[in-house]
Protein backbone atom coordinates (compact mmCIF):
# COMPACT_ATOMS: atom_id res chain seq x y z
CA UNK A 1 0.00 0.00 0.00
CA UNK A 2 1.32 3.39 -0.83
CA UNK A 3 1.33 5.95 1.52
CA UNK A 4 -1.06 7.84 -0.43
CA UNK A 5 -3.74 5.01 0.09
CA UNK A 6 -2.47 5.01 3.53
CA UNK A 7 -3.37 8.21 3.98
CA UNK A 8 -6.79 8.17 2.36
CA UNK A 9 -7.79 5.35 4.57
CA UNK A 10 -7.14 7.23 7.51
CA UNK A 11 -8.81 10.03 6.00
CA UNK A 12 -11.95 7.36 6.01
CA UNK A 13 -11.87 6.35 9.08
CA UNK A 14 -11.38 9.96 10.37
CA UNK A 15 -14.69 10.19 8.80
CA UNK A 16 -16.72 7.70 10.28
CA UNK A 17 -15.30 8.59 13.87
CA UNK A 18 -16.55 12.24 13.26
CA UNK A 19 -14.27 13.67 16.03
CA UNK A 20 -12.87 15.66 13.95
CA UNK A 21 -15.88 18.00 14.36
CA UNK A 22 -14.98 18.70 17.83
CA UNK A 23 -11.41 19.43 18.11
CA UNK A 24 -10.14 22.22 18.58
CA UNK A 25 -8.04 23.85 15.68
CA UNK A 26 -4.18 23.88 16.29
CA UNK A 27 -2.91 27.09 16.62
CA UNK A 28 -0.36 28.09 13.63
CA UNK A 29 -1.83 25.68 11.45
CA UNK A 30 -3.96 28.13 9.31
CA UNK A 31 -4.84 26.96 6.01
CA UNK A 32 -4.21 28.86 3.24
CA UNK A 33 -6.81 30.53 1.21
CA UNK A 34 -7.93 29.45 -1.99
CA UNK A 35 -7.31 31.67 -5.01
CA UNK A 36 -10.17 33.53 -7.39
CA UNK A 37 -9.31 30.17 -10.06
CA UNK A 38 -9.65 27.84 -7.56
CA UNK A 39 -12.43 28.98 -5.81
CA UNK A 40 -14.50 29.51 -9.14
CA UNK A 41 -13.74 26.19 -10.17
CA UNK A 42 -14.80 24.66 -6.72
CA UNK A 43 -17.36 27.33 -6.07
CA UNK A 44 -20.64 28.82 -7.64
CA UNK A 45 -19.43 32.22 -6.13
CA UNK A 46 -16.69 32.39 -2.97
CA UNK A 47 -14.71 30.05 -1.20
CA UNK A 48 -15.03 28.19 2.28
CA UNK A 49 -13.47 29.14 4.58
CA UNK A 50 -10.30 27.28 5.20
CA UNK A 51 -10.92 25.41 1.51
CA UNK A 52 -7.92 23.26 0.34
CA UNK A 53 -8.72 22.43 -3.50
CA UNK A 54 -5.86 20.00 -3.92
CA UNK A 55 -7.66 17.83 -1.27
CA UNK A 56 -10.62 16.87 -3.25
CA UNK A 57 -10.49 13.29 -4.58
CA UNK A 58 -13.81 12.15 -4.66
CA UNK A 59 -17.15 13.14 -6.83
CA UNK A 60 -20.09 15.19 -6.23
CA UNK A 61 -23.12 13.88 -8.02
CA UNK A 62 -26.31 15.80 -7.07
CA UNK A 63 -29.82 14.30 -7.69
CA UNK A 64 -32.76 16.98 -8.04
CA UNK A 65 -36.63 16.48 -8.47
CA UNK A 66 -39.71 17.18 -7.15
CA UNK A 67 -41.34 14.52 -4.25
CA UNK A 68 -42.76 11.78 -6.03
CA UNK A 69 -39.34 11.62 -9.36
CA UNK A 70 -38.06 8.87 -7.51
CA UNK A 71 -34.79 10.05 -6.19
CA UNK A 72 -34.85 8.42 -3.09
CA UNK A 73 -35.56 5.50 -4.99
CA UNK A 74 -32.35 6.00 -7.38
CA UNK A 75 -30.24 6.85 -4.90
CA UNK A 76 -30.65 3.45 -2.75
CA UNK A 77 -29.54 1.61 -6.36
CA UNK A 78 -26.79 3.66 -7.16
CA UNK A 79 -25.66 3.11 -3.68
CA UNK A 80 -25.98 -0.27 -4.29
CA UNK A 81 -24.15 -0.36 -7.58
CA UNK A 82 -21.29 1.89 -6.63
CA UNK A 83 -20.31 -0.25 -3.85
CA UNK A 84 -20.29 -3.44 -5.49
CA UNK A 85 -18.21 -1.24 -7.99
CA UNK A 86 -16.16 -1.07 -4.92
CA UNK A 87 -16.43 2.84 -4.14
CA UNK A 88 -17.27 4.40 -0.85
CA UNK A 89 -20.40 6.02 -0.77
CA UNK A 90 -21.91 8.79 1.43
CA UNK A 91 -25.49 10.08 1.09
CA UNK A 92 -26.74 13.67 1.75
CA UNK A 93 -30.29 14.99 1.99
CA UNK A 94 -31.83 18.24 3.09
CA UNK A 95 -32.43 18.44 7.15
CA UNK A 96 -30.18 16.03 7.66
CA UNK A 97 -27.68 18.04 9.64
CA UNK A 98 -26.70 17.28 13.20
CA UNK A 99 -26.98 20.98 13.89
CA UNK A 100 -30.12 22.12 12.97
CA UNK A 101 -31.80 19.37 11.10
CA UNK A 102 -34.44 18.62 13.36
CA UNK A 103 -35.08 21.96 14.41
CA UNK A 104 -36.29 22.62 11.23
CA UNK A 105 -38.62 19.84 11.55
CA UNK A 106 -40.13 21.32 14.55
CA UNK A 107 -40.12 24.84 12.47
CA UNK A 108 -42.11 22.96 9.80
CA UNK A 109 -44.52 21.73 12.75
CA UNK A 110 -45.08 24.24 13.82
CA UNK A 111 -45.86 26.50 11.18
CA UNK A 112 -44.53 29.00 13.18
CA UNK A 113 -41.85 30.89 11.40
CA UNK A 114 -41.08 33.47 8.19
CA UNK A 115 -39.88 32.62 4.65
CA UNK A 116 -36.71 34.44 5.13
CA UNK A 117 -35.88 32.62 8.45
CA UNK A 118 -36.72 28.87 7.37
CA UNK A 119 -34.60 29.84 4.22
CA UNK A 120 -31.74 30.71 6.16
CA UNK A 121 -32.39 27.42 8.68
CA UNK A 122 -32.29 25.73 5.46
CA UNK A 123 -28.98 27.51 4.30
CA UNK A 124 -27.54 26.44 8.13
CA UNK A 125 -28.60 22.99 7.75
CA UNK A 126 -26.94 22.74 4.21
CA UNK A 127 -23.52 24.15 4.92
CA UNK A 128 -23.33 21.67 7.91
CA UNK A 129 -23.51 19.15 5.78
CA UNK A 130 -21.37 20.01 3.60
CA UNK A 131 -18.40 20.68 6.04
CA UNK A 132 -18.96 18.32 8.26
CA UNK A 133 -20.48 15.43 5.89
CA UNK A 134 -19.42 16.29 2.15
CA UNK A 135 -16.44 17.80 2.20
CA UNK A 136 -14.60 15.04 4.49
CA UNK A 137 -16.15 12.51 1.96
CA UNK A 138 -15.05 14.50 -1.02
CA UNK A 139 -11.22 14.89 0.76
CA UNK A 140 -10.96 10.97 1.44
CA UNK A 141 -12.06 9.97 -1.68
CA UNK A 142 -15.49 8.88 -1.53
CA UNK A 143 -18.44 9.75 -4.15
CA UNK A 144 -20.60 11.47 -2.42
CA UNK A 145 -24.83 10.96 -3.67
CA UNK A 146 -26.93 14.15 -2.76
CA UNK A 147 -30.65 13.83 -2.35
CA UNK A 148 -31.27 17.21 -3.22
CA UNK A 149 -29.18 20.44 -3.17
CA UNK A 150 -29.42 24.24 -3.76
CA UNK A 151 -31.37 23.88 -6.06
CA UNK A 152 -34.63 22.88 -4.71
CA UNK A 153 -33.68 25.32 -2.00
CA UNK A 154 -33.21 28.36 -3.96
CA UNK A 155 -36.30 27.63 -6.01
CA UNK A 156 -38.50 27.19 -2.99
CA UNK A 157 -37.16 31.04 -1.70
CA UNK A 158 -37.97 32.46 -5.13
CA UNK A 159 -41.32 30.79 -5.60
CA UNK A 160 -42.03 32.81 -2.27
CA UNK A 161 -40.72 35.79 -3.27
CA UNK A 162 -37.47 35.79 -1.96
CA UNK A 163 -35.25 38.07 -4.29
CA UNK A 164 -33.09 35.56 -6.53
CA UNK A 165 -29.54 36.79 -6.21
CA UNK A 166 -30.53 37.49 -2.92
CA UNK A 167 -30.47 33.76 -2.53
CA UNK A 168 -28.19 32.84 -5.04
CA UNK A 169 -25.52 34.97 -3.31
CA UNK A 170 -26.65 32.72 0.14
CA UNK A 171 -25.51 29.42 -1.79
CA UNK A 172 -22.42 31.34 -3.28
CA UNK A 173 -20.31 29.19 -1.20
CA UNK A 174 -21.74 25.85 -2.02
CA UNK A 175 -19.45 23.53 -3.93
CA UNK A 176 -20.26 23.09 -7.73
CA UNK A 177 -21.50 19.02 -8.21
CA UNK A 178 -19.59 17.28 -10.63
CA UNK A 179 -23.07 15.93 -11.68
CA UNK A 180 -26.31 17.06 -11.41
CA UNK A 181 -29.13 14.53 -12.53
CA UNK A 182 -32.58 16.35 -12.91
CA UNK A 183 -35.12 14.01 -12.92
CA UNK A 184 -38.33 15.44 -14.33
CA UNK A 185 -42.11 14.46 -13.91
CA UNK A 186 -45.14 15.88 -14.45
CA UNK A 187 -46.75 17.53 -11.11
CA UNK A 188 -49.73 15.20 -11.89
CA UNK A 189 -47.71 12.26 -11.72
CA UNK A 190 -45.51 13.57 -8.76
CA UNK A 191 -49.12 13.85 -6.69
CA UNK A 192 -50.57 10.33 -7.77
CA UNK A 193 -46.77 8.32 -6.93
CA UNK A 194 -46.86 10.44 -3.33
CA UNK A 195 -50.41 10.02 -2.45
CA UNK A 196 -50.26 6.51 -2.69
CA UNK A 197 -46.78 6.11 -0.75
CA UNK A 198 -48.73 8.22 2.62
CA UNK A 199 -51.93 8.24 1.44
CA UNK A 200 -52.01 12.03 1.91
CA UNK A 201 -50.06 15.29 1.20
CA UNK A 202 -48.33 17.01 3.26
CA UNK A 203 -48.55 20.73 4.17
CA UNK A 204 -45.50 21.92 2.93
CA UNK A 205 -45.29 19.81 -0.22
CA UNK A 206 -48.33 21.46 -1.09
CA UNK A 207 -47.37 24.59 -0.44
CA UNK A 208 -50.32 25.36 1.55
CA UNK A 209 -48.17 28.72 3.06
CA UNK A 210 -48.49 30.53 -0.15
CA UNK A 211 -52.48 30.08 -0.06
CA UNK A 212 -52.86 29.15 -3.38
CA UNK A 213 -55.81 27.34 -3.80
CA UNK A 214 -57.85 25.59 -0.78
CA UNK A 215 -58.07 22.54 -2.95
CA UNK A 216 -55.17 20.24 -1.43
CA UNK A 217 -54.78 18.66 -5.41
CA UNK A 218 -54.79 22.18 -7.20
CA UNK A 219 -52.27 24.05 -4.31
CA UNK A 220 -49.97 20.78 -4.96
CA UNK A 221 -50.06 21.05 -8.68
CA UNK A 222 -49.81 24.89 -9.08
CA UNK A 223 -47.12 25.28 -6.28
CA UNK A 224 -45.15 22.27 -8.11
CA UNK A 225 -45.02 23.98 -11.14
CA UNK A 226 -44.36 26.71 -9.69
CA UNK A 227 -40.89 25.03 -8.55
CA UNK A 228 -40.79 23.40 -12.02
CA UNK A 229 -40.74 26.67 -13.99
CA UNK A 230 -37.67 27.91 -11.76
CA UNK A 231 -35.92 24.15 -12.49
CA UNK A 232 -35.99 25.41 -16.12
CA UNK A 233 -34.42 28.22 -15.55
CA UNK A 234 -31.49 26.82 -13.46
CA UNK A 235 -31.20 23.67 -15.95
CA UNK A 236 -29.91 25.68 -18.89
CA UNK A 237 -27.66 27.64 -16.33
CA UNK A 238 -26.09 24.97 -14.66
CA UNK A 239 -25.90 22.10 -17.33
CA UNK A 240 -28.82 19.84 -15.37
CA UNK A 241 -28.39 16.30 -17.10
CA UNK A 242 -32.31 15.82 -17.66
CA UNK A 243 -33.69 12.76 -17.37
CA UNK A 244 -37.18 11.75 -17.66
CA UNK A 245 -38.46 11.02 -14.11
CA UNK A 246 -41.63 9.14 -15.67
CA UNK A 247 -39.70 6.50 -17.54
CA UNK A 248 -39.23 2.80 -15.60
CA UNK A 249 -37.13 3.02 -12.57
CA UNK A 250 -34.72 0.34 -14.44
CA UNK A 251 -34.11 2.70 -17.54
CA UNK A 252 -33.36 6.13 -15.24
CA UNK A 253 -30.92 4.14 -13.05
CA UNK A 254 -29.30 3.03 -16.70
CA UNK A 255 -28.97 6.44 -17.86
CA UNK A 256 -27.58 7.27 -14.39
CA UNK A 257 -25.29 4.84 -14.34
CA UNK A 258 -23.61 5.66 -17.73
CA UNK A 259 -23.41 9.16 -17.07
CA UNK A 260 -21.53 8.26 -13.13
CA UNK A 261 -19.37 5.45 -14.93
CA UNK A 262 -17.68 8.30 -17.26
CA UNK A 263 -17.30 10.57 -14.44
CA UNK A 264 -15.80 8.05 -12.23
CA UNK A 265 -13.53 6.81 -15.46
CA UNK A 266 -15.19 3.19 -14.90
CA UNK A 267 -16.62 0.82 -17.58
CA UNK A 268 -18.49 -1.33 -15.42
CA UNK A 269 -22.68 -0.19 -16.05
CA UNK A 270 -23.85 -3.88 -15.52
CA UNK A 271 -26.05 -3.63 -12.63
CA UNK A 272 -29.49 -5.63 -11.07
CA UNK A 273 -30.41 -5.22 -7.99
CA UNK A 274 -29.66 -7.12 -4.81
CA UNK A 275 -32.60 -9.02 -3.39
CA UNK A 276 -32.83 -6.27 -0.45
CA UNK A 277 -33.90 -3.51 -3.12
CA UNK A 278 -35.59 -5.73 -5.87
CA UNK A 279 -38.86 -4.16 -4.96
CA UNK A 280 -38.00 -0.80 -6.16
CA UNK A 281 -37.07 -2.37 -9.64
CA UNK A 282 -40.40 -1.54 -11.53
CA UNK B 1 -69.23 50.05 -4.16
CA UNK B 2 -66.22 48.65 -4.56
CA UNK B 3 -63.99 49.92 -0.98
CA UNK B 4 -60.34 52.32 -1.58
CA UNK B 5 -57.89 49.97 -2.05
CA UNK B 6 -55.68 49.67 1.10
CA UNK B 7 -52.15 51.68 0.76
CA UNK B 8 -49.40 49.47 -0.86
CA UNK B 9 -47.26 47.66 2.05
CA UNK B 10 -43.93 49.75 1.77
CA UNK B 11 -42.23 46.98 3.86
CA UNK B 12 -39.14 45.98 2.45
CA UNK B 13 -38.88 42.67 0.31
CA UNK B 14 -36.72 39.67 1.52
CA UNK B 15 -33.00 39.78 0.03
CA UNK B 16 -34.09 42.91 -1.06
CA UNK B 17 -32.13 46.70 0.00
CA UNK B 18 -34.35 48.51 2.03
CA UNK B 19 -35.18 51.73 0.67
CA UNK B 20 -34.19 54.56 3.17
CA UNK B 21 -37.36 55.88 4.03
CA UNK B 22 -40.17 52.93 3.24
CA UNK B 23 -41.94 53.18 6.96
CA UNK B 24 -42.36 55.87 9.79
CA UNK B 25 -40.36 54.48 12.43
CA UNK B 26 -36.96 55.39 13.36
CA UNK B 27 -34.13 52.95 13.77
CA UNK B 28 -30.98 53.51 16.61
CA UNK B 29 -28.16 50.74 17.18
CA UNK B 30 -25.40 50.45 18.88
CA UNK B 31 -22.49 48.77 17.94
CA UNK B 32 -18.93 47.49 19.44
CA UNK B 33 -16.74 45.38 20.67
CA UNK B 34 -17.60 43.68 24.08
CA UNK B 35 -16.79 45.88 27.03
CA UNK B 36 -16.76 49.12 25.10
CA UNK B 37 -19.72 50.76 26.91
CA UNK B 38 -22.61 50.13 24.51
CA UNK B 39 -25.27 48.13 26.45
CA UNK B 40 -24.84 50.20 29.41
CA UNK B 41 -25.00 53.37 27.25
CA UNK B 42 -28.23 51.98 25.18
CA UNK B 43 -30.23 50.84 28.15
CA UNK B 44 -29.76 54.45 29.90
CA UNK B 45 -30.63 56.05 26.14
CA UNK B 46 -33.74 53.45 26.42
CA UNK B 47 -34.83 54.54 30.28
CA UNK B 48 -34.71 58.47 29.47
CA UNK B 49 -37.14 57.74 26.48
CA UNK B 50 -39.16 55.46 28.61
CA UNK B 51 -39.79 57.87 31.17
CA UNK B 52 -40.32 60.17 28.94
CA UNK B 53 -43.16 57.71 27.88
CA UNK B 54 -41.90 57.35 23.94
CA UNK B 55 -42.88 54.55 22.03
CA UNK B 56 -40.45 52.60 21.20
CA UNK B 57 -38.99 48.70 21.36
CA UNK B 58 -35.69 47.47 22.42
CA UNK B 59 -34.08 44.19 20.84
CA UNK B 60 -31.10 42.61 21.65
CA UNK B 61 -29.06 40.38 19.38
CA UNK B 62 -29.44 36.45 19.37
CA UNK B 63 -32.67 36.57 21.10
CA UNK B 64 -35.15 35.25 19.34
CA UNK B 65 -36.45 31.32 21.15
CA UNK B 66 -36.51 29.94 17.22
CA UNK B 67 -33.08 29.00 16.62
CA UNK B 68 -32.24 29.42 20.64
CA UNK B 69 -31.49 25.83 20.60
CA UNK B 70 -30.05 25.60 17.63
CA UNK B 71 -26.93 27.73 18.70
CA UNK B 72 -27.19 26.15 22.21
CA UNK B 73 -26.61 22.94 20.92
CA UNK B 74 -23.96 24.34 18.14
CA UNK B 75 -22.07 25.72 20.85
CA UNK B 76 -21.87 23.03 23.35
CA UNK B 77 -21.08 20.04 21.13
CA UNK B 78 -18.91 22.89 19.25
CA UNK B 79 -20.52 22.16 15.73
CA UNK B 80 -20.20 25.37 14.71
CA UNK B 81 -17.93 26.42 11.58
CA UNK B 82 -17.85 30.43 10.55
CA UNK B 83 -19.87 29.46 7.79
CA UNK B 84 -22.84 27.76 9.93
CA UNK B 85 -21.70 30.33 12.75
CA UNK B 86 -22.94 32.89 10.50
CA UNK B 87 -26.19 31.52 8.86
CA UNK B 88 -27.41 30.75 12.36
CA UNK B 89 -27.08 34.43 13.38
CA UNK B 90 -28.54 35.27 10.59
CA UNK B 91 -31.45 33.18 10.51
CA UNK B 92 -31.85 34.28 14.05
CA UNK B 93 -31.70 38.02 12.89
CA UNK B 94 -34.37 37.31 9.88
CA UNK B 95 -36.82 36.12 12.57
CA UNK B 96 -36.29 38.97 14.50
CA UNK B 97 -36.52 41.18 11.49
CA UNK B 98 -39.65 39.82 10.13
CA UNK B 99 -41.63 39.78 13.15
CA UNK B 100 -40.61 42.63 15.55
CA UNK B 101 -38.26 45.18 13.97
CA UNK B 102 -39.93 45.71 10.45
CA UNK B 103 -44.08 45.29 11.67
CA UNK B 104 -42.77 47.96 14.96
CA UNK B 105 -40.89 50.23 12.42
CA UNK B 106 -43.94 50.03 10.03
CA UNK B 107 -46.30 50.73 12.90
CA UNK B 108 -44.21 54.02 13.86
CA UNK B 109 -41.78 52.63 16.97
CA UNK B 110 -38.99 54.00 18.06
CA UNK B 111 -36.51 50.54 17.71
CA UNK B 112 -33.45 50.59 19.70
CA UNK B 113 -30.95 47.37 18.83
CA UNK B 114 -28.24 46.79 21.31
CA UNK B 115 -26.35 45.29 18.32
CA UNK B 116 -26.79 44.91 14.50
CA UNK B 117 -25.69 43.48 11.10
CA UNK B 118 -22.50 45.05 11.66
CA UNK B 119 -21.39 42.96 14.84
CA UNK B 120 -22.07 39.80 12.20
CA UNK B 121 -19.99 41.73 9.55
CA UNK B 122 -17.28 42.84 12.18
CA UNK B 123 -16.95 39.39 14.05
CA UNK B 124 -17.20 37.00 10.93
CA UNK B 125 -15.12 38.57 8.84
CA UNK B 126 -12.81 37.99 11.45
CA UNK B 127 -13.69 34.39 11.25
CA UNK B 128 -12.94 34.64 7.32
CA UNK B 129 -16.03 35.04 6.23
CA UNK B 130 -15.94 36.90 2.85
CA UNK B 131 -17.09 40.13 3.50
CA UNK B 132 -19.75 40.29 0.07
CA UNK B 133 -21.37 37.36 1.16
CA UNK B 134 -21.77 38.65 4.68
CA UNK B 135 -23.14 42.11 3.09
CA UNK B 136 -25.34 39.76 0.57
CA UNK B 137 -26.71 37.72 3.77
CA UNK B 138 -28.15 40.68 5.33
CA UNK B 139 -29.31 43.03 2.47
CA UNK B 140 -33.03 42.59 3.89
CA UNK B 141 -31.92 44.86 7.11
CA UNK B 142 -33.12 48.35 7.42
CA UNK B 143 -30.67 51.11 7.24
CA UNK B 144 -30.56 52.40 10.76
CA UNK B 145 -31.40 55.96 11.36
CA UNK B 146 -28.18 56.15 13.36
CA UNK B 147 -25.17 53.68 14.55
CA UNK B 148 -23.35 54.39 17.24
CA UNK B 149 -20.00 52.87 17.46
CA UNK B 150 -18.50 53.10 20.97
CA UNK B 151 -14.78 52.62 20.48
CA UNK B 152 -12.51 51.61 23.27
CA UNK B 153 -8.93 51.12 23.29
CA UNK B 154 -8.41 47.06 22.64
CA UNK B 155 -6.74 46.97 26.60
CA UNK B 156 -9.43 48.87 28.09
CA UNK B 157 -12.26 46.98 26.35
CA UNK B 158 -10.68 43.20 27.40
CA UNK B 159 -9.54 44.36 30.76
CA UNK B 160 -13.51 45.05 31.26
CA UNK B 161 -14.51 41.59 30.17
CA UNK B 162 -11.95 39.34 31.59
CA UNK B 163 -11.75 40.98 35.15
CA UNK B 164 -15.72 40.57 35.12
CA UNK B 165 -16.09 37.27 34.07
CA UNK B 166 -14.70 33.94 35.87
CA UNK B 167 -14.42 31.82 32.17
CA UNK B 168 -14.59 32.87 28.70
CA UNK B 169 -16.69 30.56 26.55
CA UNK B 170 -15.51 28.85 23.69
CA UNK B 171 -16.82 31.01 21.02
CA UNK B 172 -16.60 34.22 22.28
CA UNK B 173 -13.19 33.85 23.22
CA UNK B 174 -12.52 33.00 19.37
CA UNK B 175 -10.95 29.36 19.96
CA UNK B 176 -12.55 28.07 17.15
CA UNK B 177 -10.07 30.27 14.87
CA UNK B 178 -6.62 28.77 16.18
CA UNK B 179 -5.24 31.94 17.50
CA UNK B 180 -4.12 30.92 20.88
CA UNK B 181 -4.41 27.52 23.52
CA UNK B 182 -4.90 30.19 25.99
CA UNK B 183 -8.79 31.58 26.12
CA UNK B 184 -7.76 34.94 27.35
CA UNK B 185 -5.20 35.87 24.91
CA UNK B 186 -7.37 33.88 22.18
CA UNK B 187 -9.82 36.50 23.48
CA UNK B 188 -7.45 39.45 22.72
CA UNK B 189 -6.24 38.57 19.01
CA UNK B 190 -9.94 37.88 18.06
CA UNK B 191 -11.33 41.50 19.48
CA UNK B 192 -8.58 43.00 17.89
CA UNK B 193 -9.31 41.74 14.63
CA UNK B 194 -12.70 42.82 15.50
CA UNK B 195 -12.24 46.17 15.93
CA UNK B 196 -10.46 46.68 12.84
CA UNK B 197 -13.19 45.49 11.17
CA UNK B 198 -15.22 47.60 12.74
CA UNK B 199 -13.08 50.20 12.28
CA UNK B 200 -13.13 49.65 8.56
CA UNK B 201 -17.08 50.52 8.37
CA UNK B 202 -16.91 53.92 10.08
CA UNK B 203 -16.89 55.98 7.21
CA UNK B 204 -18.88 53.44 4.77
CA UNK B 205 -21.68 52.51 6.93
CA UNK B 206 -22.18 56.36 8.39
CA UNK B 207 -21.15 55.43 12.05
CA UNK B 208 -21.50 58.39 14.69
CA UNK B 209 -18.22 57.51 16.80
CA UNK B 210 -18.37 57.66 20.99
CA UNK B 211 -15.43 57.61 23.18
CA UNK B 212 -16.41 54.79 25.16
CA UNK B 213 -13.58 55.61 27.72
CA UNK B 214 -15.12 58.97 28.58
CA UNK B 215 -17.05 59.12 31.80
CA UNK B 216 -20.72 57.18 31.57
CA UNK B 217 -23.11 59.99 32.51
CA UNK B 218 -20.65 62.60 30.11
CA UNK B 219 -21.15 60.09 27.40
CA UNK B 220 -24.79 59.77 27.93
CA UNK B 221 -25.33 63.60 27.24
CA UNK B 222 -23.51 63.13 24.25
CA UNK B 223 -25.70 60.51 22.75
CA UNK B 224 -29.32 62.29 24.16
CA UNK B 225 -27.93 65.42 22.42
CA UNK B 226 -27.48 63.22 19.26
CA UNK B 227 -30.56 61.32 18.95
CA UNK B 228 -32.53 64.54 19.80
CA UNK B 229 -30.83 66.35 16.89
CA UNK B 230 -31.06 63.66 14.40
CA UNK B 231 -34.85 61.94 15.13
CA UNK B 232 -38.10 64.15 15.19
CA UNK B 233 -38.84 62.72 19.25
CA UNK B 234 -42.34 64.11 19.26
CA UNK B 235 -43.12 61.93 16.64
CA UNK B 236 -42.69 59.34 19.43
CA UNK B 237 -44.45 60.99 22.18
CA UNK B 238 -46.95 60.60 23.85
CA UNK B 239 -50.63 61.68 22.83
CA UNK B 240 -48.48 62.70 19.58
CA UNK B 241 -51.16 60.46 17.73
CA UNK B 242 -54.33 62.30 19.45
CA UNK B 243 -52.53 65.90 18.88
CA UNK B 244 -51.85 65.26 15.09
Amino acid sequence: MTDQEKEKEKSAAALTATADATSAPVPGTATKTPTEEEASQYFYGEALVGFDPSEITGSLIVIEGMDGSGRSTQIALLQEWLESEGFAVQTSGLRRSNLVGRDIDELLAKNAVTRLTLSLMYATDFFDQVEHRILPALRSGTVVLADRFIFTLIARGVVRGINRDYISGLYAMALRPHLTFWLNVRPETAFAREFKKAQAISYWEAGRDMSLSHDLYWSFIRYQTMIKREFEVMAKRHNFIELDGEASVSSVNKQLRQRIAEQLGIRATKYSPSAALAHLWR
Amino acid sequence: MPRPEAAKSTLPQPGRPVPSRAYPGALIVVEGTDGSGKSTQLYLLKRWLEIGGYRLHFTEWNSSPLVKSATRRGKQRRLLTPTTFSLLHAADFADRCERQIMPLLQGDYLVLADRYIYTAFARDASRGCPPRWLRNLYRFAPIPDITFYFRAPLDIAVHRILSGRPKLKYYEAGMDLGLSYDRAESFRLFQARILEEYDKMVDTDNFVVLDGTIPVNKLQKQMRDIVASKIDLKRFAPHAAEAE
